[in-house]
């Protein structure tokens, strides 16, 4: 019986069956590696370009602005309510139990570490990655499709200075505004919220002291690396998503899928490496 | 004095591969300053490369493309958008930024190479748009202009600044023919100023009285360019 079972096995999983099916596992994930490693090379690439004045010809400086004002100023209202919401939960709740607790002290630095540091960045990058990264992959996929980056190309246009740079850098700074439009609405939404319900919230002046007194240049690296990098890591990979299409109408939904679940990984990875590097 | 060559295929060999339909053996064609060339094609052979080899968008399988004495495959990427943008080109089909307005496609290029005022590359469109039939310059999205009216809008943009080489692919399609003298009027200023230009159509349709613009013709037989008239 033994003997059977020993030549069964052998038969169905032969050495040249488990090579396979382990250089299957390896290879997606080889696949998976050169996937990041290329959209964090155009990361680095676009840092670089965007440096040199040479590459914001008038044409990309409008395709910038136009990005900005989509993904910053159209968004500042729905980022606005989102960060009144949070005030109203998070700082009046914080308010309460830390008043309740004897520990009102510990506002400061309680708030400044979830609002500032965890919070803000990563609700901002997530309605971004939702509302504007999918609308960049769908919008770069269609214009694929129907020969428009090709047309592009013809006149001399180069899509990665044309297309791609602006929207990354539009999509870093437009994170990052919108980051700090979160922190403050909260924080205000939240004081006031805490008044209105009879939250021990102190004067105006001692709660602001609080919170800036918590302040540490690292939560101000923090912040600065969840959004500029963040959003970058989003406006790559939304753009080279929509680009990858080639074919077929149908790439263009499974584009924008792709997009969100890989800039949603980075925003995940990002945030959690440098948390874990600033803080401890 | 020889005029300086413009655009030079020497032995351009491509075999068809989507987008194009059309394999080309052995194709040698040169245009200097101040020529208009003019190759012939079959009817209904869209997906023609010609155009797109000429702008070096396509790197052929054998022989090599010149553009003003600088091969295609010598050129940095920034240096061969620059060189694309001394081009100027109606395209065979599609060719339009569909979330643009026509206006904005039209003077796409020219406000990217160059620092020119946009009031100076206005002004200029327009005067082209006034010459070949528009009240003003279009400016509505792509998706709302008519064929005719998006191939002359074409011609406007193709001819926009100084271009060099002029790429014209069906240029009349679906333009009545009596539209054809504006539009070799213009190229002909284009050339006295030492561009280049090849236009590219199925058959004379529409050129029957301006066969004399052609300083030279060819003819696309089986995968080879023919010269017709040297």
């Amino acid at each position: 019986m033994e003997k059977w079972t020993r030549a069964a096995v052998r038969d169905i999983l032969s050495a040249a069956d488990i090579m396979s099916f382990l250089g299957t596992i390896g290879g997606s994930w080889v696949e998976k590696g050169r996937t990041w490693r290329r959209i964090v090379a155009t990361v680095w690439s676009v840092a670089l370009t965007a440096c040199l004045p040479r590459y914001w010809p008038r044409t990309t400086r409008n395709v910038f602005v136009r990005q900005i004002l989509f993904t910053a100023v159209e968004a500042s209202k729905f980022i606005a309510l989102v960060a009144f919401m949070v005030g109203l939960s998070v700082v009046v709740q914080s308010q309460y139990w830390l008043t309740k607790l004897g520990q009102s002290h510990l506002l400061g630095p309680v708030l400044v570490m979830v609002i500032v540091r965890e919070l803000g960045p990563l609700l901002v990058n997530f309605i971004i990655i939702g509302r504007s990264g999918t609308a960049m992959a769908i919008e770069l996929g269609n214009m694929k499709l129907s020969g428009e980056v090709r047309a592009l190309d013809a006149q001399g246009l180069d899509p990665f200075t044309y297309l791609v740079l602006p929207r990354v850098a539009g999509a870093a700074v437009s994170v990052f505004c919108l980051t700090i439009i979160f922190i403050v609405v909260s924080f205000i939404s939240g004081y006031f919220c805490g008044l209105l319900m009879g939250a021990n919230t102190g004067h105006p002046s001692l709660f602001i002291k609080s919170i800036f007194e918590a302040v540490q240049q690292a939560d101000v690296l923090n912040v600065l690396i969840k959004t500029l990098v963040c959003g970058a890591m989003t406006g790559v990979i939304c753009c080279t998503e929509g680009l990858s299409v080639s074919t077929a109408t149908t790439e263009v939904p499974q584009a924008a899928t792709r997009a969100v679940v890989r800039s949603t990984a980075a925003l995940f990875i990002i945030s959690a490496i440098v948390s874990l590097v600033t803080y401890l | 004095m020889t005029s300086a060559s413009i655009l030079h295929l020497d032995r351009v060999s491509l075999a068809a591969q989507l987008p194009y339909a059309q394999d080309l053996t052995e194709i040698t064609l040169e245009l200097c300053a101040g020529e208009l060339g003019l190759v012939l094609v079959p009817p209904h052979s869209d997906g023609f490369p010609l155009a797109d080899l000429a702008e070096g968008l396509v790197t052929p399988d054998s022989g090599s493309i010149k553009f003003e004495d600088m091969d295609w495959e010598d050129m940095l990427p920034d240096q061969a958008a620059a060189a694309r943008g001394r081009i100027g080109r109606v395209f065979e089909k599609r060719g339009w930024i569909s979330n643009l307005d026509m206006d904005e496609n039209i003077t796409l290029a020219e406000r990217h190479h160059t620092t020119r005022p946009l009031a100076e590359i206005e002004v200029e469109a327009l005067t082209l748009a006034k010459r070949f039939g528009f009240d003003d310059l279009p400016r509505v999205r792509p998706a709302l202009l008519r064929g005719g009216d998006l191939r002359r809008a074409a011609w406007i943009r193709a001819l926009l600044g100084a271009p060099t080489l002029i790429l014209l692919e069906h240029p009349l399609r679906e333009i009545p023919s009596a539209n054809a003298a504006q539009l070799l009027d213009t190229v002909q200023a284009a050339r006295t100023r030492g561009a280049a230009a090849l236009w590219i159509a199925e058959s004379f349709q529409g050129l029957e009285n301006h066969r004399e613009h052609f300083s030279r013709v060819w003819k696309l037989e089986g995968a080879r360019l023919a010269a017709a008239k040297e």
